[in-house]
């Protein structure tokens, strides 16, 4: 299937569920009444989504034989890799909070090096823990962006 | 009409010569030409890789660097295609508006990206344009105050940040494209293999390419200027008119280092990354990646990009302006002595670059509601 196409395929999906849940935005009593509600605009989108979407998946593609397949456009592509650290920025996100600015970072980028295949711990922690600190100081430091602690510090009784 | 140019531009050149901006124009050349050196990095991720930074700072003082990084980035993409053959970067007045113009203004935003959208690419453009409006509806109704698709979240209530989403759909990409391709930025680069030895242009030389700058220039200006169009467009038109106005025997020479060829393309992407801030200051619309992504950055100051952007804040308007001259003074300063170093810089590899950039992307989108919470 042309990589358009799986495309289409997918903001079709995307715009039925847009517009079911569309139907479930509440309504007061009053704006029920109205002709132009809060429901109104994603009406429209959703229906303009639709038959955009629709209109992609059964035209004929344009220069077909120019276009890869969706095999082809993903041909050899780290997605295991890609897919980690997606999920790594997302567990950074999650636990910087906790963790602070400086341990968060430094525990996210240590694991980042080391999924793309760096061993070199000394290299690792170098890199790591400069740009870290560095960032750490000139942010609150210099351009005086307050950066909270972690609150594992204070759990701890460190703070 | 001219006396109010003219104070502006006084009021640009006096916000751009104080201490702090003229270090924000410098650094934000260096880090520009340095990011965009990088292979398979490109002025959107510098920039997005900057913002966190400018947080802090004042309106004027971040979007200087912010420009001065583009730029920067652009010049650095440049000298990154020319020595080591990888591009760095993919290119390489109105003062009574009424709701009614703003409405047709923004008829124009959203339509001009189908425009320019190229054969076959209308239905996509449009697709694209209503998703954009789908997510524009997540968060509290501003007529009614209904929440809509917010699923109960306290931080889906505002909306999502433009700013967010688009770093997440311009400046992410690129770092993981690097990552999902792993050929498309080899793990480093040899800097004694670039071989650099005569950087400077010859007078021979400069007669040869002078006439062609001049043309690109205007040339990738006016495709700047275009929304929607950017700096690649600039780059490849300029090569095209270059290459249609050659003499029969210099065509042939076309992509094996012409250097009427090279000048062209290089000089219509720089200008057109100029161009592209015309549609960004006057209204609102921006008119590449890039300029999206500074879009976001006046929208987290608390500063509405459009056609009163000049009369309310007339200090960032004509600093960004008057501080391009300064910033363009300060990169062939930078650039022409510094090429054999930057060049070594090419050598990080891409084990440990990957993890910066995506640490960067993190960061900001994580800092972002706090300082705009706070503005």
């Amino acid at each position: 299937m042309a990589w358009e196409k799986v495309g289409a395929l997918v903001m079709l999906l995307f715009s039925i569920a847009y517009g079911l849940l569309a139907t479930k935005i509440p309504l007061s009593f009053l704006a029920q009444q109205e002709t132009f509600t809060s429901r109104t605009m994603p009406y429209a989108l959703a229906i303009m989504g639709g038959i955009l979407s629709f209109l992609m998946l059964v035209l004929p593609t344009v220069n077909p034989s120019g276009k890869k397949t969706l095999a082809q456009e993903t041909r050899g592509m780290e997605w295991s890799t890609a897919i980690l650290l997606v999920a790594m920025m997302l567990v950074y996100g999650l636990t910087m909070k906790w963790l602070g600015f400086i341990l968060a970072s430094i525990i996210f980028l240590l694991a980042g090096f080391y999924v793309l295949g760096e061993r070199r711990i000394q290299r690792m922690l170098f890199t790591a823990v400069l740009l870290v600190v560095g960032l750490w100081g000139i942010m609150s430091m210099l351009l005086g962006v307050y950066i909270a602690p972690g609150e594992i510090f204070y759990h701890l009784g460190i703070l | 009409m001219w006396e109010g140019m003219i104070n502006g531009m006084m009021t640009g050149i006096t916000t751009t010569m104080i201490p702090i901006n003229i270090a924000m124009v410098l650094f934000g050349c260096f880090a520009g030409s340095f990011i965009g050196m990088l292979p398979g990095l490109g002025p959107i991720t510098a920039v997005a890789l900057l913002i966190p930074v400018t947080y802090a700072l004042d309106p004027a003082s971040g979007m200087v660097l912010l420009a001065g990084v583009y730029y920067g980035a652009i010049f650095g993409g440049s000298t990154c295609s020319i020595l080591i053959n990888a591009p760095g970067e993919a290119a390489t007045v109105a003062t009574s508006f009424q709701s009614a113009d703003y409405f047709a203004l923004m008829i124009l935003g959203l339509t001009a990206v189908s425009a320019f959208a190229g054969h076959g690419g209308v239905l996509k453009a449009l697709l694209m344009v209503v998703l954009g409006l789908m997510l524009s509806t997540v968060g509290t109704d501003q007529t009614s105050g209904t929440q809509r698709f917010t699923f109960g979240s306290l931080e889906l209530l505002d909306g999502i940040e433009f700013l967010l989403l688009a770093m997440a759909t311009f400046a992410l990409t690129e770092a993981l494209f690097i990552i999902l391709n792993k050929d498309a930025a080899s793990d480093s680069f040899n800097p004694k293999s670039i071989g650099i030895s005569n950087l400077k242009v010859t007078k021979k030389e400069f007669k040869l390419i002078y006439p062609s700058i001049l043309r690109s220039s205007f040339l990738g200006f006016f495709i700047g200027v275009l929304p929607g169009a950017g700096a690649t467009l600039g780059s490849f038109m300029s090569y095209g008119m270059e290459r249609n106005l050659a003499p029969p025997e210099e065509q042939k020479k076309f992509g094996k280092g012409s250097l009427r060829g090279l000048a062209a393309p290089e000089t219509g992407n720089n200008a057109a990354s100029s161009g592209s801030f015309v549609p960004l200051l006057t209204l609102g619309i921006p008119g590449s990646g890039t300029t999206a992504v500074m879009l976001g950055a006046l929208i987290a100051y608390g500063i509405e990009p459009g056609p009163r952007m000049f009369i309310d804040r007339p200090d960032v308007f004509w600093a960004v302006i008057m501080s391009m001259y300064l910033g363009n003074v300060f990169l062939l300063i930078l650039n022409l002595p510094l090429i054999p170093y930057f060049a070594r810089l090419l050598a990080i590899p891409r084990n440990l670059m990957v993890p910066i950039i995506l640490f960067f992307h993190s960061w900001a989108s994580t800092l972002l509601p706090l300082t705009t919470s706070t503005s």
